[in-house]
């Protein structure tokens, strides 16, 4: 235990410290902040007709979230476990006594901690909108719940690129090429008139998930194959890195 | 202390280490010796538990090291080649969490962290950012994180690679120091150091366990390489020459010893017996054929000699010996000049 912590904390500091973190950061902020504007200039414009809350639109319904939800990650991730290959440090690390499962897992938090951290100040839009006006909270929540329940399904599947690669950029992109195949289902979804496939694709593609979850539904099969999904992809990680010592 | 039991690797096609086993005894520092790619660091990786043999056992202190890894780990400290570290944590950052990681917190992590720094004496670069630090200091903060849990075992692969004279000799001595209380491995490539540092000595090529024993002990394995260097004031004739290799005691008269540079004219190398000392003999004779004598001294075998003849032998060798022959091939004949 006093094993994982020590990872974990330097894992925490090691991404509260890097500059890369500050930079996406900071993308992340002014992304989202445009995101906010476009959503609502439009809704305000007369000619728009429904009413829609913004805040639904805010979580998944836009083009701009979705280019983050392939970009944040893979770049939170893409260190974690590549970086310790590269440099060597993953001999000290695995000869100590902790296991490759303790590794993995406390990378991931680290990884999980700075991801929610990135989206905390997007609740200020929802407390803006309050000011002027009256906001379901609920919707808000499921949407935020959404966001990190993706996010973090995401970052997982990072961490097993980032597993797989000495190098960081090969580990970012196979997450990125992962994350997209996962985003793709849907256009199969359109797609395809197979009632089986179409219902495989309604588990398990976040993009269908997300759009439940900002309209507050939150279906409870939502909330089992998202933890397990991830736990999978860190025990398949944590494989990958006892057995990549074989080579 | 270490016990391995006949360890084999294999990558793919290619065998890195074949059945090498050998023990370390508590309190001994044996040296791993062998060329570049000989398998050093795949053996020392076997035995430190990060890379998991593809046949044979490791046992450190008694805990089988895959069977119950984190009690064999507890018992070992690491220094892997070319000693990686985290270059954006402080020196005392990295080791106070090195200290957590084998178990450490509080008031005893903080006197190990200390005791570790006085050591190795960084204490004046603690607050450092590893780096900004230089290749010696990089290898005491390496040495620093392997002894912070007072392992009994520890395991120093290449420890003195790429270090200035200066330094070699400064880390030398804390290996020397740090060997007294603890079992001590460490791989080189360089053989000064093994003589200096180490009671024993493995010599590994091409992934096998050529040659075991103390420096001494491998001379003797060696044996008959012991010459007689005789320097005179001016050439000596083709009879004094004859005369001096029909001494008693006297093999033959080489003409190509190996690392001696002196001028060959005037100088004589007389291949001794083993068991023969026959310096006084050449002096009676020098004066009896009324030559002037401005050197005389006798040249043991290096363990160089015995190395570079271990591996060329075994190179030499089409087919692969048997485990028992390739031991030691005391026996070969002279390498031609």
């Amino acid at each position: 235990m006093s094993a994982f912590l020590a990872v974990l904390e330097r894992e925490l500091r090691a991404v509260f410290v890097s500059p890369l973190a500050y930079v996406v950061l900071t993308f992340v902020l002014l992304a989202n902040g445009f995101i906010f504007w476009t959503l609502i200039s439009h809704l305000s414009d007369p000619a728009v007709a429904g009413a829609i809350a913004p805040m639904q639109l805010f979580f998944g319904g836009t083009i701009l979230f979705w280019l983050l939800a392939i970009a944040v990650p893979p770049l939170l991730t893409m260190r974690l476990v590549s970086e310790e290959y590269r440099s060597g440090t993953i001999e000290p690390l695995m000869t100590a006594p902790v296991t490759a499962g303790q590794v993995v897992v406390a990378k991931y938090l680290s990884a999980l901690a700075f991801y929610a951290f990135l989206w905390l100040p997007s609740l200020l839009y929802a407390a803006l909108l309050a000011r002027h006006g009256r906001v379901d909270w609920g919707p808000v929540a499921s949407g935020m719940l959404g966001v990190l329940l993706v996010g973090a399904l995401l970052l997982a599947i990072g961490v097993v690129a980032s597993s797989l690669a000495r190098n960081q950029i090969v580990a970012a992109v196979i997450a990125v090429a992962a994350i997209l195949l996962l985003f793709m289902l849907v256009f199969f979804e359109q797609l395809t008139t197979d009632e089986t496939l179409r219902a495989v694709i309604g588990y398990v593609s976040p993009v269908l998930h997300m759009e439940e979850l900002a309209k507050g539904i939150v279906d409870t099969r939502r909330l089992v194959f998202y933890p397990t999904a991830i736990g999978l992809l860190l025990f398949l990680s944590a494989r990958i890195l006892a057995t990549r010592q074989w080579r | 202390m270490i016990d391995a039991r006949s360890l084999h690797r294999r990558y793919g096609d290619f065998t890195a280490v074949h059945d090498v086993s050998f023990s370390v005894a508590e309190g001994e520092i044996v040296g791993l010796l062998g060329p570049n790619g000989a398998g050093k660091t795949t053996t020392l990786r076997m035995i430190t538990g990060f890379l998991p043999p593809s046949a044979g056992r490791v046992t450190l202190d008694g805990h089988d090291l895959f069977a119950a890894p984190r009690l064999a780990r507890r018992q070992l400290g690491y220094l892997p080649e070319n000693v990686p570290l985290y270059p954006d944590m402080r020196v005392g950052e990295y080791l106070h969490y090195r200290a957590r990681l084998q178990g450490m917190r509080g008031a005893s992590a903080r006197r190990a962290i200390d005791d570790a720094l006085g050591r190795c004496l960084l204490d004046d670069v603690a607050r450092q950012i590893i780096g900004t630090l230089s290749k010696g200091y990089r290898q005491r903060v390496g040495l620093a994180s392997a002894i912070l849990h007072a392992p009994k075992a520890l395991v120093l692969d290449e420890p003195t690679v790429g270090l200035d004279p200066r330094q070699i000799v400064a880390i030398r001595d804390l290996i020397r120091d740090l060997g007294r209380s603890r079992t001590l491995i460490l791989s080189t490539h360089i053989l000064p150091e093994v003589e200096q540092l180490c009671d024993r000595v493995l010599i590994i090529d091409r992934g096998r366990l050529l040659a075991e024993g103390t420096a001494s002990d491998l001379r003797t394995q060696a044996g008959g390489r012991s010459a007689i260097v005789v320097g005179f004031d001016a050439p000596p004739s083709a009879d004094d020459r004859a005369a001096f290799a029909q001494l008693d005691g006297v093999e033959a008269l080489d003409d190509a010893p190996d690392g001696d540079t002196a001028d060959d004219a005037t100088t004589l190398h007389l291949r001794q017996r083993p068991d023969a000392d026959v310096r006084a003999d050449v002096f009676r004779c020098a004066v009896e054929r009324g030559l002037t004598l401005v050197e005389l001294r006798e040249v043991k075998a290096s363990l160089e000699d015995i190395f570079v003849r271990l591996t060329t032998d075994d190179r030499a060798d089409a087919a692969p010996n048997a485990d028992g022959s390739d031991a030691a091939p005391t026996d070969a004949e002279e390498p031609a000049p």
